[in-house]
């Protein structure tokens, strides 16, 4: 058994679309430790969302997954029927999605959906699930809990959707709750208020965290670890450290220079990134970086480099770490 | 060059008729989306509109833009009052006055390619007398915000997020604008995509002297282009300063917890910034609290608060601020 909560191998799914085939994540190796709150930044459709669906085998039927493992807390996820597999989500695995009105039922109370999952999966009482509800309720900050208890989703507002959503998915005390942009839709203010309850969840329930986003700044205050995707694949992963203040990357450091500063120091232009991500559609042969790369050479169209060891902990993806490490070159 | 007023918001109000609920007798409630807003922009300068969703940034760009019949208040454009004027005497100007959205995909007609998009208003202006002509400029317009010659005969879905922005950005320089509202223009792209669209209209506006009304929620970007900066609640404007003057020294307790919240790009800063938290959500519009709107959540409120609406005051400099109690 791996000492990692999830671990997950060389994974790969694509898309059969009337158009082609998308291949959208392309050989994604990652980990989550118990406890462990980490990040995965990356642009629009560079295949966030889908790597976090496949391992957690939700994806339509049009998706084809592979890897050469997914193993959750000991568990092949990829063993598992639909059955066992549903078992395991919001009971080991808690979600919380970008739009809460997508995964909360709008048929249903607020109250039936927290205590149905306690009921199916903790197999306590009613009256139990009732007041776990209330409880769990107050402790992502929702106001009223009796009242809301009755309520339907759209009566609530977005910030309290979504608390109400991570009250679902943290009710069964999952042992890895997967947030996918939650704050995305959400004003800075409610977002301010969301991440400081999720860092204190993580705190009390000791529960890891994998937060998707494609904001720099919320990735910046709350996670240890981060990884950078860019067209389906692992660019560059490290600490918080290693990404803001030491990146390797040529894309890594491209998103860094697109936003601005603190404002403290004098106004510098913005660097862009210039073009666009590529069409995973037919994505190139080699980095799929290369064709706004800078610094991008011969072979970066030709073939994709792996991650290599730039220091303890510290990976990244790109050919000009290989010049480095076969020696030509002093850094 | 003398700084010059090119456009002054005084007392501006719009609010919107809302059918109530009413069993017996259907009224109408005003939702007052915009109550007594006043500010003025210079000539060539960037006025950031800050605040949570639903604030009425939004209305107050497009109430400036006469899309909406101002319920009250005066709008001064280039020394003249557009407040009350015709369709036909707002004609000449409206072209100087435009507008960039920020879904570029709604706000682009998905049947005509681009030529027509940009072409089209160049014709209905006069500003072309022929289609040889409008070519040109549409190629002109193109070049200037990074696209190429060809992209001229294609469609609005076949270009990405970045580029349909850019294309709505040409749209409305072909019309030789003075003044542009730009509603949240890169809150759809992505981070590597904002600064190039953020690059292009600082390059326009130094090369043609534009002045922008900048609306968004993106409160470092704001600071990053903006020279004066109005941070709105609940309909109302609750400080008004340049940029830096609000940024470092800001008064009123909402700015205060509003810049606190917005995330940091930088686990150290992040770390060492103390934040502070509102609690709960922006009040209904449509039962705004009695006094200082902001009441419900600020952490100073007092008696006086609940009573009476603090009014927008001058602190020096040019630095307004509405608060019984500010810092
Ligand atoms: N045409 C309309 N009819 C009725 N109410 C409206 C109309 N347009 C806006 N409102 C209301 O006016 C208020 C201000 O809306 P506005 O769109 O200006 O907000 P905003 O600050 O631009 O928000 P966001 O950041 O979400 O874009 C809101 O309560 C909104 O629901
Ligand atoms: N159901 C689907 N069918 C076909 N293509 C899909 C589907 N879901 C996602 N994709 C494609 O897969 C890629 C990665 O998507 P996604 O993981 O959602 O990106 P993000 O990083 O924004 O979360 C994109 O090119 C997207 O268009
Ligand atoms: S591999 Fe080449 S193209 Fe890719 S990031 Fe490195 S230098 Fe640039
Ligand atoms: S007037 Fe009162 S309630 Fe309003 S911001 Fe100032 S202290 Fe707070
Ligand atoms: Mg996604
Ligand atoms: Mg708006």
């Amino acid at each position: 058994m791996s000492e990692h909560l999830l671990e997950v191998q060389n994974l790969r799914t694509s898309f059969v679309t009337g158009g082609g085939i998308v291949q959208a994540v392309r050989g994604v190796s990652m980990y989550v430790d118990r406890g462990e709150f980490i990040g995965i930044i990356g642009e629009s459709g560079c295949g966030k969302s889908v790597s976090m669906l496949s391992v957690l085998r939700l994806l339509d039927d049009n998706a084809a997954v592979k890897a050469d493992r997914i193993e959750f807390d000991g568990i092949d996820l990829q063993k598992q029927t639909r059955k066992s597999m549903r078992k395991i989500l919001g009971r080991q695995i808690g979600m919380i999605f970008q739009d809460p009105m997508t995964s909360l039922n709008p048929l249903y109370t607020i109250g039936n959906q927290l205590t149905e999952p306690l009921c199916y999966h903790l197999k306590i009482s009613k009256a139990d699930a009732r007041k776990e509800a209330l409880n769990m309720l107050e402790t992502v900050g929702i106001n009223e809990p009796e009242k809301r208890l009755k309520q339907y989703p759209h009566e609530l507002s977005g910030g309290m959707r979504q608390r109400a959503m991570i009250a679902i998915a943290m009710s069964c005390r999952p042992k890895l709750l997967i947030a996918d942009e939650p704050t995305t839709a959400l004003d800075v203010t409610i977002q301010a208020q969301i991440m400081e309850l999720m860092a204190e969840l993580k705190t009390k329930f000791t529960t890891s965290t994998i937060l998707i986003t494609h904001d720099l700044g919320v990735i910046a205050s709350v996670c240890s670890r981060i990884m950078v995707m860019y067209g389906g694949k692992i660019m560059e992963q490290g600490t918080a450290g290693d990404i803001f203040y030491r990146p390797r990357h040529p894309y890594t450091e491209g998103l860094l220079r697109s936003v601005p500063g603190d404002g403290s120091g004098p106004k510098e232009k913005l660097i862009p990134i210039p073009g666009s991500p590529p069409d995973l559609m037919n994505p190139p042969a080699g980095c799929p970086f290369a064709a706004r790369c800078k610094k991008a050479m011969k072979i970066c169209g030709l073939a994709m480099p792996g991650l290599v060891d730039v220091a303890e902990g510290h990976k990244c993806a790109c050919w000009l770490l290989y010049s480095r490490a076969s020696g030509n070159r002093e850094v | 060059m003398q700084d010059r007023v090119l456009l002054d918001v005084q007392h501006l109000k719009m609010y919107f008729p809302i059918s109530g609920n009413g069993l017996l007798h259907r009224k109408t409630v005003p939702l007052k989306a915009v109550d007594d807003v006043s500010f003025s922009i210079i000539e060539g300068h960037t006025f950031g509109l800050v605040g949570e969703s639903g604030c009425g940034k939004t209305t107050v760009g497009r109430t400036i833009l006469k899309l909406y019949e101002a319920t009250g208040g005066k709008i001064v454009y280039d020394g003249r009052d557009i407040t009350a004027m015709t369709e036909k005497e707002y004609f000449p100007i409206r072209r100087e006055m435009q507008m960039i959205f920020q879904d570029p995909m709604t706000s682009l007609d998905p049947r005509q390619t681009v030529n027509e998009i940009i072409g089209r208003p160049l014709m209905l202006q006069k500003l072309v007398s022929s289609k040889k002509e409008r070519d040109e400029r549409v190629q002109e317009l193109l070049h200037m915000v990074g696209l190429k010659k060809d992209h001229a005969n294609r469609y609005p879905h076949e270009f990405s997020g970045g580029q349909r922005q850019r294309i709505g950005i040409a749209r409305a320089l072909g019309l030789n604008p003075r003044f542009i509202v730009c509603d949240e223009p890169i809150s759809a792209l992505d981070v590597s995509i904002q600064a190039q669209v953020i690059n292009i209209l600082g390059d326009l506006q130094e090369k043609m002297g534009l002045t922008y009304l900048f609306i968004s929620h993106d409160l470092s970007m704001i600071r990053h282009i903006s020279h004066r900066v109005g941070v709105m609640y609940l309909g109302h404007i609750v400080e008004v300063a340049d940029v830096e003057e609000l940024y470092t020294s800001m008064r009123h307790p909402y700015t205060q917890s509003l810049m606190s919240a917005a995330p940091i790009a930088d686990p150290e800063i992040a770390a060492a910034s103390k934040r502070i938290i509102l609690e709960g959500a922006v009040p209904s519009p449509l039962n705004p609290p009695s006094g200082c709107p902001f009441r419900t959540r600020c952490r100073f409120a007092t008696d006086t608060c609940a009573d009476r609406m603090p009014e927008l005051k001058d602190v020096g400099g040019g630095h307004l601020v509405a608060c019984h109690n500010m810092l």
